[in-house]
């Protein structure tokens, strides 16, 4: 019947039955741009909750970017690289629309290569919060709040795992035995201190050596913080040779404690252990010392803050990241085609994708690194 | 209003020279926003300035990529429809949340202060039972 009709139309070619589609575009690029509105809302709403969570943080308390190994490079990098992608894949647009199908298909996979060369540069910026004990989660997060006796005893008990463990060299066995006398000393002085503002200081200490934040300098070490931690060490050091003394009393019944096992002779100078202030000041501290040469223990780090911070960088970069392969897990099924005319809508439509993931990101950009 | 796409096909070659223009004023404009975040002076006396100028950089940048990149500038009045409803839900959601997350920390209140990141501005500290910590388990600053 309405072949009859479709035959009786093309012969005499007068009645010519014109649908207005709803929109002047096609199909398509209408559906993405449905999508694409809803993607405006999706990440507008996690950039949203960053920017409330992070100007609603504690005063002063969010991490800066040194502060959490975030490098400014790398994110410039990474923008520079998106821009450039953005360009391509609307110039593979442009030659296909030209039917320049070549230009067109080396300009695709320019992109889909640069896509891949984001993708490496976040994967090193993901490995190095990782190597860092950054990150999103407990248990393997090193984040603490706040130099409280819950941080000082996750040291404890890391220093002692790792005492415990076969791994260390006698170098570094003898490292870990002298950190457990500072631990040791932080913890009887928060216990026992008549001072307040003192029992507070000793944990304050503890987080700064592991991991000085450049803001906490006068708060913890005073205004002379070279001469403080002279002090310090000298403390400590009377305080170990006292432990010490106590020790042979202590080993005839069975040793509880990791090391109270250890010989005093095998421990590390503290001195020499513990870096000075102006060794400290480029967040150079014993997290980063005692790695200087292999990566072999981390401990908990004092980062206020810290765990909101992780929380929302790698959702946030973690779901652009997302975005990203999904575009490349596109490119990389259109790269096969013959990229002629009869392409140039698809193209435009993975271009209009691709541009939404390159605008999501020059807002994380300057929000993530330079804020 | 449909015309003007097709009318846009006509000239592809000033159409690569456009985009290559667009691609250079948005290098510009990364260029600027890394000089104020890494700029000390701005970032450390009016980190506020700093923030301002940083995120009116990101709006040019994402405007020249939308109008552009994404051709709305050459698109018919749908484009208003998609767009602009979605960014208004995007900034509600922004004004809902500053309320009750946002100003979270203007009024500590005695349980806040005492979960808070901040140990300069808590000395409210009462856990007794932490266990991993032996004998340093007692209570710490109280004033």
């Amino acid at each position: 019947m309405s072949e009859h009709e479709h035959d009786h139309d093309d012969h005499h070619g007068h009645v010519h039955l014109e649908y207005q589609p709803a929109l002047p575009i096609s199909n398509g690029k209408t559906c993405l741009w449905l999508f694409l509105s809803t993607e405006i809302m999706f990440f507008a709403g996690l950039i949203g909750t960053y920017i409330v969570l992070r100007f609603g943080a504690p005063p002063g308390t969010w991490p800066g970017p040194h502060d959490v190994h975030v490098v400014e490079f790398w994110g410039a990098l990474n923008t520079f690289v998106l821009l450039c992608s953005s360009v391509t894949i609307v110039l593979a647009m442009e030659y296909a629309k030209m039917n320049k199908a070549g230009m067109a298909k080396s300009f695709l996979f320019t992109t889909f290569v640069l896509g891949w060369v984001f993708m490496g540069v976040k994967a090193y910026e993901y490995n190095s919060k990782f190597a860092h004990g950054i990150y999103p989660q407990k248990p393997r997060s090193l984040i603490y709040e706040k130099a409280d006796v819950y941080y000082v005893a996750a040291v404890r008990q890391k220093l002692s795992e790792y005492l415990l463990s076969d791994e260390p060299t006698a170098e570094q066995h003898a490292q870990v035995s002298a950190l457990l006398d500072v631990v040791r000393w932080v913890e009887v002085t928060a216990a026992t201190d008549s001072d307040p503002v003192a029992r507070q200081n000793a944990m304050d200490v503890l987080a700064y050596l592991i991991y000085p934040l450049h803001r906490d300098s006068d708060t913890v070490l005073g205004t002379d913080p070279e001469a403080r931690l002279h002090e310090l060490v000298a403390e400590w050091k009377s305080f170990a040779e006292k432990q010490a003394a106590a020790t042979p009393a202590v080993e005839a019944a069975p040793a509880a404690d990791a090391e109270t096992t250890v010989a005093p002779a095998t421990k590390a100078d503290l001195a020499a252990l513990i870096p000075s202030v102006a060794q400290m000041s480029e967040h150079q501290g014993l997290n980063e010392l005692l790695n200087s040469e292999s990566h072999w223990i981390t401990l908990p780090m004092k980062i206020p803050s810290g765990n909101m911070w992780a929380s929302t960088y790698f959702l946030l970069t973690g779901f652009h990241a997302i975005h990203v392969l999904v575009g490349l897990l596109m490119f990389g099924l259109v790269l096969p085609l013959e990229l002629t005319i009869a392409k140039a809508g698809l193209l435009e439509n993975i271009g209009l994708y691709w541009h939404f993931v390159d605008l999501v990101w020059i807002f994380l950009f300057p929000m993530l690194y330079l804020f | 209003m449909s015309d003007h796409e097709q009318h846009d096909d006509g000239h592809h070659g000033s159409n690569v020279g456009k985009f290559v223009m667009v691609f250079f004023a948005l290098c510009i404009l990364t260029t600027i926003s890394f000089i104020v975040g890494n700029s000390e002076a701005l970032m450390q006396n009016t980190p506020a300035i700093g923030r301002f100028l940083m995120i009116a950089v990101s709006c040019a940048k994402a405007l020249l990529v939308i109008l552009f990149f994404m051709h709305l500038k050459w698109e018919a009045n749908w484009k208003y429809v998609l767009t602009i409803p979605a960014s208004m839900m995007s900034i509600f959601l922004l004004v809902m949340l500053t309320p009750d997350i946002g100003c979270r920390y203007s009024h500590y209140s005695e349980e806040r202060l005492l979960f808070a990141a901040d140990p300069e501005t808590s000395d409210h500290d009462s856990h007794t039972e932490a266990g991993h910590a032996g004998d340093a388990a007692e209570e710490h600053p109280t004033h």
